[in-house]
């Protein structure tokens, strides 16, 4: 049992431990990501099958590519990446980042170099060692069979480049888990003049005005309006209970009681003055619809839906205009009879619908509302110096290359010595070949 | 006002003249080595990216936006960057030959750019930010550092074929081949040097990487001998790593400040903005290819091949997601 045990460990290590397997599970991770940009995230069926051919439609569904970062594959492949990371960590980048200090086979290593000097073993060790000590490397010597060996280590710090990394990776991973554990986030639509309360922290905001600022600019391919500004002006009644007044804009979050607030969407709600007989009834006037929502008209089977806001009609076509400002607003209206549509209709401001048996109703006035996310998130700063970690383990990888030198010198007749020189990088040879044959050039000249 | 305006677009003219003839003046020195091409297209190169800077903060200096808001803006930089980073380069590693390459894709990236340009316009709400000035940057530069990773892993591919098409073997076998030649086996090699004619070695031993190659150009064979004029496929190599070495960081960096503006911005980090995963995508090809680069038997061949792979993800993410698919990063104009 305990034999079988310590074999599938084993497996485990050496397939997780395995660079290739990462780099395959990266590989699988990128197309799953790719599947995410290309196909639409998170629409209604009807749309991938209004989209793609119908079979390629169902294996989008059944496969949760319309929902691909939530899927099971998603987060599965994130785990076995994580997982490989732990166990590459641990089993392959800290023993082989930090070697121990060994004698080598000199021609045997692709960068050697040897070399005939003059004078006895101790001079001739003494000018290697002066040569690489000028030049910043770290000297140490170690005696293997009464051969004694000196190693020169440049950028010895650097082998724990990869390291560094990978804890950036796990702090960043702590900070998200420490946000998911703790935090929480939502949004929340405030009609001006109205408030809402943030169920989680119990603070009260207070729209008392939204604004936007829209700016025409005529461009080489028509009249654009750009939105330059989305501003609200809150009351942000917090824990302390005193009410402050605040502005939120768009990149300008708030920070009430730690919890930020966005300015994150805007529209146009309306009110629709309900007669009957032209007699008002106010239990209808009197609501404030948002685009999308719809009210039913009493002792018929009429619906009467707000599909969306107008801001400016074209006066010729009749259609809704590009300009977002508000000049001739209008309301697209739906009358449904028994769930059936009966009619939908561009209706100006003020104008009267007749839906018939006495009904008439009228979008009478505008009010806009502005949408807020919140989020409370402890994870920052935690994700924050993981970043920072992160990105400091990648330069130390890639900017400081981590060499080791191997020297021996053996006497020769005639009071010479051979100087067998070898160097290993972490990256190949290739990446330090010519530095060591810079190297390799100066000592020489400097020795003869 | 008219006036900066024709200095902006006077400046635009001038870094695109000289790219183009820069990228010709190349171009013709990669093939023919003729050193005076390159005395002419080295110095253009440096012109044009001079110019295009220059464009680029003239245009900024004069209508108070940040110039790189848009596709425009962004590829401008893009192919600024391009430049600037193949020169910095090219000095270094006495790459000039690349040079062509680099050059005429920053042409087509900038001709291409000024088909999306529609006049100055002010930010949007969302990219009224400092980060605008950090993130943007970043990861343009990012892009611009894969392709000249690009380009070289190009050229290395050439050289790598081109050798076992003088071993005989013939490119549809060639690609199919899945080893490595670099291997870190060296040859003492000094004596076959000194057969073909070749400058002694230097006093450690050295590699012969294509020596199909060496080989027929020591027997006079024009091609071999302009494949030889190329550096060693080990140095190539290098070369390429040392390019997404500047890119991966880069874009490492670029994704972070990218997630703190959506923070600020929007209050999450992600948003699985399709911009987002894409580049998410592209750090992904470019981390693979860091950790095959460390795999001896990876490295070479099957890495650069990954680098070719990572800029046509680099082009998806740029250009792709920001024309086909919308998302929050869909500023075009």
């Amino acid at each position: 049992m305990v034999e079988r045990l310590d074999s599938y460990y084993t497996d485990f290590v050496r397939t997780f431990g395995n660079v290739l397997f990462a780099v395959s599970l990266f590989l699988v991770w990128g197309v799953l990501t790719m599947i995410g940009v290309i196909v639409d995230q998170g629409k209604d069926p009807s749309i991938y099958f209004g989209s793609y051919p119908a079979p390629i439609a169902r294996a989008i569904l059944r496969l949760n590519f319309d929902n691909i970062y939530h899927s099971p594959w998603y987060i599965g492949i994130i785990a076995l990446i994580l997982t490989s990371l732990t166990v590459c960590t641990f089993k392959r980048v800290i023993p082989a980042r930090l070697p121990p200090l060994r004698p080598v086979k000199i021609d045997k290593i692709p960068l050697h170099a040897s070399f005939e000097l003059a004078g006895d073993e101790r001079s001739v060790r003494e000018r290697v060692e002066a040569f690489f000590r000028a030049r910043g490397w770290q000297l140490r010597k170690r005696e293997f069979d009464g051969t004694e060996w000196t190693f020169a280590d440049k950028h010895n710090w650097a082998r724990r480049g990869v390291l560094v990394a990978h804890i950036g990776f796990v702090i960043i991973a702590a900070g998200t888990t420490l946000y998911w554990a703790r935090g929480f986030s939502g949004e929340t639509v405030v009609v001006t003049g109205q408030a809402v309360e943030i169920p989680q922290t119990k603070a009260i905001l207070r729209l008392d005005n939204f604004g936007y600022s829209i700016t025409p600019v005529l461009t080489k391919g028509g009249m654009v309006y750009q939105p330059t500004d989305y501003v609200s002006h809150v009351t942000v009644t917090g824990n302390d209970g005193v009410p402050k007044n605040m502005t939120v804009r768009v990149n300008h979050p708030i920070d009430v009681d730690q919890t930020l607030y966005y300015q994150a969407s805007y529209g146009f709600a309306m009110r629709f003055r309900v007669t009957h007989n032209g007699k008002d009834v106010p239990a209808l006037s009197q609501r404030v619809l948002m685009e999308g929502e719809n009210f039913d008209i009493p002792g018929t089977r009429l619906n009467v839906a707000y599909d969306r806001f107008v801001p400016t009609v074209d006066r010729q076509s009749g259609m809704p205009s590009a300009d977002p400002r508000v000049n001739d607003p209008a309301v697209i209206m739906t009358v449904s009879d028994g769930g059936t549509q009966a009619g939908s209709a561009i209706v100006p401001l003020h104008t009267w619908v007749d839906l018939g048996g006495g009904w008439k109703v009228v979008p009478s006035n505008y009010l806009l509302y502005s949408g807020f996310q919140y989020r409370y998130d402890p994870g920052v700063p935690l994700v924050g110096i993981g970043a920072l970690v992160l990105v400091c383990g990648l330069l130390i990888s890639f900017y400081f290359l981590p060499a080791r030198l191997y020297a021996r010198i053996d006497s020769t007749t005639g009071g010479r010595c051979t100087v067998g020189m070898a160097a290993t990088t972490v990256k190949g040879y290739d990446m330090f070949e010519t530095q060591f044959r810079g190297l390799v050039s100066e000592f020489s000249a400097e020795a003869s | 006002m008219n006036g900066h305006l024709q200095a902006d677009e006077l400046l635009m003219i001038v870094a695109i003249a000289c790219y183009i003839f820069g990228a010709l003046a190349l171009l013709v020195y990669f093939f023919s080595r003729e050193e005076w091409l390159r005395n002419l297209g080295a110095p253009l190169a440096i012109v044009g990216c001079a110019a295009q800077f220059a464009q680029l903060f003239v245009r900024w200096e004069l209508t108070g936006i940040w110039p790189l808001l848009n596709l425009y803006g962004s590829l401008s930089l893009f192919a600024a960057m391009s430049v600037l980073i193949f020169i910095i380069m090219a000095w270094r590693y006495k790459a000039w030959y690349a040079g062509g390459f680099v050059l005429a894709l920053a042409a087509i990236a900038l001709a291409y750019g000024v088909t999306w340009n529609e006049g100055t316009m002010p930010a949007v709400p969302s990219l009224q930010s400092y980060w605008a000035k950090i993130h943007v940057p970043i990861v343009v530069s990012s892009y611009a550092a894969f392709l000249v990773a690009f380009v070289f892993s190009v050229i290395y591919l050439i050289k790598y074929y081109a050798e076992d098409l003088f071993e005989g073997k013939g490119i549809l076998a060639a690609m199919s081949e899945r080893g490595t030649r670099l291997s870190p086996e060296y040859a003492v090699a000094s004596a076959a040097l000194a057969d073909a004619g070749l400058p002694t070695p230097p006093p450690y031993n050295i590699r012969q990487d294509t020596p199909a190659i060496d080989a027929a150009a020591a027997s006079g064979n024009s091609t071999a001998t302009w494949l030889q004029s190329l550096p060693s496929l080990a140095q190539l190599d290098v070369i390429v790593y040392r390019a997404v070495a500047i890119g991966l960081p880069l874009i490492s960096i670029g994704i972070i400040t990218g997630a703190a503006w959506a923070k600020e911005a929007w209050g999450a980090y992600w948003q699985w903005d399709p911009k987002e995963t894409a580049a998410l995508a592209t750090w992904i090809v470019y981390l693979a290819y860091m950790h095959l680069h460390t795999r001896n038997n990876w490295r070479g061949l099957r890495t650069n091949w990954v680098s070719v792979l990572g800029f046509a993800v680099v082009i998806f993410t740029y250009l792709g997601v920001n024309i086909w698919i919308s998302g929050l990063h869909s500023y075009k104009v």
